[in-house]
């Protein structure tokens, strides 16, 4: 089992989505990430399992890859893409109760702006990570966000942006969940975003990379969101 | 007598010691909206150095809607842009050829450009020629030939920057109908009385390129060579925009013989960029957009041009003062970009520059 698993985690970090996908070249033909989670559950892996030492490891090496500048922004897409396909398989033992999500983070660009590629990778890497994400999309007004938080206290929120003129609504909408939810974690991320402009807006941090944003994640002590 | 702001543009792309910066900037329609009276101080202070040609192209049967307003707006592509803020170009939510099944039939906006040898492509060239003859400023022909740029709103940023990885699929046939209509057009424009084309795709992320550098240079550099090809042998110099960080390609830039880059230098380890451009391509701006511009203290953004001078500037040239007044952008912080640009080449010309 431990082999099939490691076959796994090299077709996620490769992007090899199943059997058909012609991508990457030198594992064409081969079982892709789907075929191997099925044969995995099939040959009574638990679930948590596969999800942590396939899925999740895959993920993680292409994301340190992507840290070190060594894996770019298709390779994790493609990798993503494949985490994602996988995940369904992996769905109704989430639903059931037998893997845990780390925690839910909240996503979402903020009002006035409908950029959403760069909140989209945070998302495939976050939910490769084993978190349950929520996506409220783009144009996200602080109301949205609030009322997410109601129907999920405790979750963790993520706000994007990209365009100069949208930041000042990050301010906006962190200054709300602080006074309604205080204790909430929020994080913003964003080309033209900054360490410094996250503390002057009273956010809890910036990451340029969705991958230092999931390491943080996964550090921060379980009551707070982390596990 | 002194030059022509034509002659000074040519003097820094040729490293021959303009006797001023020439200069440009860029006014996207939020600065006209928002700042119109700042907008009308630096034309009246610092007229550009550039022009660009109208366009003559009848309008296109597909493109509806204005692009720069609130809502929906079709361009001539076909491509679909949806836009909730006033003088900022939206963004593609749906784009037309996500499906391989829908790209078979597809074809670009090819009815727009006069046949050669026609009566339109002569008028067309004789619009161009009145345009350059009437001005003494340096023309750019009104295209912008953007083939990743136009891959990903045909096909949408995540399955583009996934068919680059398997371009098997579907990605050299379109790009290759991308690429034919942009040869086709700059056929025409290099034909004209215009001093040079300008490109334009983003390729860098905020810390290194988007794809692989060895992708880039196998799928899209052929086509930006294939670009200056026709450019120079037509006599044109050739600009080339891209945003984000992108040093690693700036050696192949020169080499396929882009004269100017316009980038985001504040990305880059500027360093860096002299080490592998300097003295061998025209910086063509920029100051930075997402930090500096924005800062109510201009002093950031004088502080900003002594920056990209301490590492690029150069009295034989090399260097145009351009930055773009967009979203966001401070009417101080704009004024001070030109002022100290002004300053730098006054105290290096003072100093023993020629």
């Amino acid at each position: 089992m431990e082999k099939l698993l490691k076959r796994l985690a090299v077709c996620i970090e490769r992007g090899k989505v199943d059997a058909d996908s012609p991508y990457p070249p030198e594992l064409k033909g081969e079982d892709g990430a789907v075929e191997l989670t099925r044969k995995a559950l099939d040959g009574g892996c638990p679930p948590q399992e596969v999800l942590r030492g396939g899925l999740m490891a895959g993920m993680n090496v292409v994301g340190a890859q992507f840290e070190e500048g060594e894996a770019f922004i298709p390779d994790l897409l493609i990798a993503a893409r494949a985490m994602t396909a996988a995940m369904e398989l992996l769905k109704p033992h989430f639903d059931s109760g037998a893997i845990e999500y780390r925690g839910m983070v909240i996503l979402g660009t903020v009002a006035g702006d409908l950029h959403d590629i760069g909140k989209n990778i945070v998302r495939m890497v976050l939910e490769g990570d084993g978190w349950e994400v929520t996506d409220l999309g783009v144009d996200v007004d602080t109301e949205q966000f609030l009322e997410e938080l109601t129907g999920n206290p405790g979750s963790v929120v993520g706000l994007s942006a990209l365009l100069t003129t949208t930041m000042v609504n990050m301010e906006k909408t962190t200054a709300a969940i602080r006074e309604r939810f205080p204790g909430t974690r929020v994080f913003v991320g964003g080309a033209p975003l900054s360490e410094e402009f996250s503390t002057k807006i009273g956010a809890d941090g910036f990451f340029p990379d969705p991958q230092k944003f999931a390491k943080h994640l996964s550090a921060l002590p379980e009551q707070e969101g982390g596990a | 007598m002194p030059s022509t702001p034509r002659e000074l543009v040519r003097r820094a792309l040729r490293f021959e010691y303009p006797e001023r910066l020439p200069r440009q900037l860029w006014t996207l329609p939020w600065a006209g909206i928002h700042h119109p009276e700042t907008v009308a101080e630096l034309e009246r202070r610092w007229p550009s150095d550039f022009e660009t040609t109208q366009w003559f192209y009848p309008p296109s049967r597909r493109a509806k809607g204005d692009p720069y307003r609130p809502g929906e707006s079709t361009d001539a592509w076909g491509c679909v842009f949806q836009n909730i803020q006033p003088g900022i170009i939206g963004e593609v939510k749906d784009p037309i050829l996500a499906n391989w099944a829908d790209a078979r039939d597809y074809a670009p906006p090819r009815e727009q450009l006069p046949e050669k040898g026609t009566r339109e492509w002569d008028e067309a060239l004789e619009a161009i020629a009145r345009i350059h003859v009437g001005t003494d400023r340096f023309v750019f022909a009104n295209i912008c030939p953007q083939p990743w740029e136009r891959y990903q709103f045909l096909r949408g940023t995540e399955n583009a920057m996934i068919d680059v990885l398997m371009p098997d699929q579907g990605l050299h046939d379109l790009l290759r109908r991308i690429h034919e209509f942009y040869m086709t057009e700059l056929e025409l424009w290099c034909a004209a009385d215009v001093d040079a084309i300008s490109l334009a795709d983003d390729w860098g992320g905020q810390s290194r390129l988007l794809i692989r550098p060895d992708l880039w240079r196998e799928l899209f550099k052929p086509l930006y060579r294939d670009y200056c090809d026709i450019a120079r042998a037509h006599g044109k110099h050739v600009f080339l925009h891209s945003d984000g960080h992108i040093v690693e390609i700036y050696p192949d830039l020169i080499e396929i013989g882009i004269d100017a880059v316009n980038s985001q230098l504040f990305c880059m380890d500027m360093a860096a960029l002299r080490e592998e451009a300097k003295g061998r391509i025209t910086f063509w701006g920029e100051i930075d957009r997402q930090h500096v511009l924005t800062a109510d203290d201009p002093t950031v953004a004088r502080a900003a041009v002594r920056e990209v001078a301490r590492h690029l500037y150069d009295p034989a040239g090399g260097i145009i003062a351009q930055f773009e007044f967009g979203a966001g952008a401070r009417p101080a912080s704009v004024l001070a970009v030109f002022d100290e640009w002004e300053r730098v080449h006054d105290e290096a010309t003072r100093q023993g520059g020629k």
